[in-house]
């Protein structure tokens, strides 16, 4: 079996699906809960006002949670790893929701109050886990996925309770179900810096990435600073969980999904994992929300509800294979 | 020129029990230097030693006139390299993509690999002949072949010292004695350290023997010279007699019954 890759390759992938990317958004820019002919619709406010930018979001939601996930996968060296599932969506999640019930209002470095407390709960979030699964210097993979899910549960609790003492139940469900319904030209630039420095963080630090498949120690003796490049990568990470969550809430399994599978299709090297990866998840995420205002029209489902009906089972059946595989 | 110089080293896990007690001695260029004693007498821990993965306590590791603790992570790595005991085989990478990664401490962060890099890769799978796996998944390789790999992925580092880590005692006869007259024919231009468990194969092999116990040095020389009844008895409590292997010339132990 040869599977040779170069920057060839590479480029042909992310061609491709570009292309694919960019017809996937054209045609899902034509569906929606109204029907309104081409020609119409580029002369309407519903395309230019609430069809793009919400498939904007989709896109830009999805390179975050999917270049997250491979970053996390590839740093803790765990398969199994998303930030949904070790708790740091949930710890998002609280973060922004302390802001709205408080009416906390604060602006750093032009980001609003709200993304700055996601990030901030995320990082507590994501530190905690990782702190909590570590036994005598090693992380244990298990133990890691139980610490998410334990610490989900917990900020799962902290958002009820908020919920309840404030009263304020149709902003704050909104992060527990997930949904893009908010979408509009300001969550857009909200997010685009994020995505577009933690993309490029990633991708520059996929030597590191690579070498750390080898273990942190070896990848020390390659003349990596694995300390610091954890510090730097986990930080990326959390931060484009937290701007993702910030603006759609608790989507999971997109960045459990996305580079696992692909990282099945073209093997583990990150320097085509991370963009293509990204691509694949902006994909999903247009498709996944295009069915989610589509297909129970004019209702809408939570985008968070399709993910997890599609992505739990998916967790099973990856967890099952590692299980026959002896891993 | 030394290659290593190691001085006075004291280092361990613990700071108040050292596994190292005070230990120096050099490897010159094209020696292959094989580690031996028994079980805890801190092998492995010397390598990891040099190779910075411990703090050192006391004394110097000085790799080609530079103290390891003034050169950076990748300067270092440029250096030496190590071949670990088990390393793990990565999911889903060919053997060329696993000796790729060998060429890490040379990448810069903004760019692909130069044609520098694939030139080395390239010349490491040569070394180690594995030209006919170099598209072959690792996972699938049996364990002789991907000592190879490993070794050659630390080769592609293009080290002045190479470490290896009891680099045949997985391995079946007929690999022990194939990586060891690789490992043979790649000390020029730069300098192997290994350890071993078989004391006739490393006398056969190596250069020079260091023997440990406890963390101390108690023997280093020619083969001959170390592998004698009185030493292994020190080492080992266990009594041979010595003999010269009559085809190879080098010292032979036999157990005493």
């Amino acid at each position: 079996m040869t599977r040779k890759r170069n920057k060839k390759e590479t480029g042909i992938a992310v061609g491709i699906l570009s292309i694919f990317l960019l017809a996937v958004i054209i045609l899902s820019l034509f569906l929606g809960s109204v029907f309104i002919s081409p020609a119409e619709l580029l002369k309407s406010e519903i395309l230019w006002q609430i069809r793009l930018p919400r498939v904007f979001l989709a896109a830009l939601v999805g390179l975050l949670l999917s270049t997250s996930g491979v970053i996390l996968q590839g740093v803790l060296r765990n398969p199994l790893a998303d930030p949904y599932i070790l708790g740091i969506s949930a710890g998002g999640a609280v973060g922004a929701a302390v802001a709205i019930a408080s009416g906390l209002q604060f602006v750093i470095l032009g980001m609003s109050s709200m993304p700055v407390m996601a990030f901030v709960f995320a990082m507590v979030a994501v530190f905690m886990v990782y702190k909590l699964s570590q036994a005598a210097g090693k992380t244990n993979p298990e133990t890691l996925i139980l610490a998410g899910v334990a610490l989900s549960s917990f900020c799962a609790a902290i958002l009820s309770l908020i919920i309840i003492l404030t009263g304020n139940l149709q902003s704050i469900y909104f992060w527990l179900l997930g949904s893009l319904s908010s979408a509009s030209w300001s969550n857009v630039l909200t997010v685009i810096p994020y995505a577009v420095i933690g993309a490029g963080v990633a991708y520059f630090f996929s030597k590191e990435l690579n070498a750390l498949l080898l273990g942190e120690e070896m990848a020390s003796t390659l003349g990596v600073d694995v300390e610091n490049a954890r510090l730097i990568l986990i930080g990326t990470a959390s931060l484009m969980t937290a701007a993702a969550v910030s603006v759609s809430g608790l989507i999971g399994f997109v960045g459990l999904i996305v580079p696992h599978w692909i990282r099945l299709i073209i093997g583990p090297n990150h320097r085509l994992l991370i963009p293509i990866s990204a691509l694949s998840g902006m994909l999903l995420m247009v498709i996944a929300d295009t069915i989610a205002r589509t297909v129970l029209s004019p209702m809408e489902i939570p985008i968070g509800i399709i993910m997890a009906l599609v992505g739990a089972p998916f967790f099973l059946y990856l967890l099952r294979r590692r299980r026959i595989e002896g891993k | 020129m030394s290659i290593l110089r190691i001085e006075n080293l004291v280092c361990g896990y613990d700071p108040k029990n050292p596994i190292i007690k005070n230990i120096s001695f050099l490897i010159e260029e094209g020696q292959f230097v094989g580690i031996v004693g028994p079980n805890g007498s801190g092998k492995t821990t010397l390598l990891r030693a040099v190779v910075g993965l411990l703090k050192i306590q006391h004394g110097n590791i000085v790799i080609s006139q530079h103290r390891i603790e003034h050169l950076e992570r990748r300067e270092l790595a440029r250096r030496v390299a190590f071949v670990p005991q088990l390393m793990e085989p990565v999911e889903g990478f060919s053997v060329e993509e696993l000796v790729t990664l060998g060429r890490t401490p040379y990448l810069e962060r903004f760019s692909f690999e130069t044609a520098d890099d694939l030139e080395a890769v390239k010349w490491a799978i040569e070394e180690l002949k594995i030209e006919g796996l170099a598209d072959r998944p690792v996972t699938e390789l049996s364990g002789g072949e991907f000592q190879r790999v490993a070794i050659a992925r630390a080769l592609a580092q293009e080290p002045k010292l190479l470490l290896l880590d009891e680099p045949i005692s997985h391995l079946d006869l007929r690999y022990q004695v194939k990586i060891c007259k690789l490992l043979r024919k790649l000390r020029s231009h730069r300098s192997i350290l290994a350890t071993f468990h078989d004391l006739n194969i490393a006398s056969r092999f190596c250069s020079r023997l260091i023997l440990l116990k406890n963390g101390e040095l108690i023997a280093e020389g020619s083969p001959s010279e170390v592998v004698t009844p009185e030493n292994i008895w020190k080492a080992y409590r266990i009594k041979v007699a010595v003999k010269n292997n009559p085809h190879t010339h080098k010292a032979k132990y036999v157990l005493l019954p």
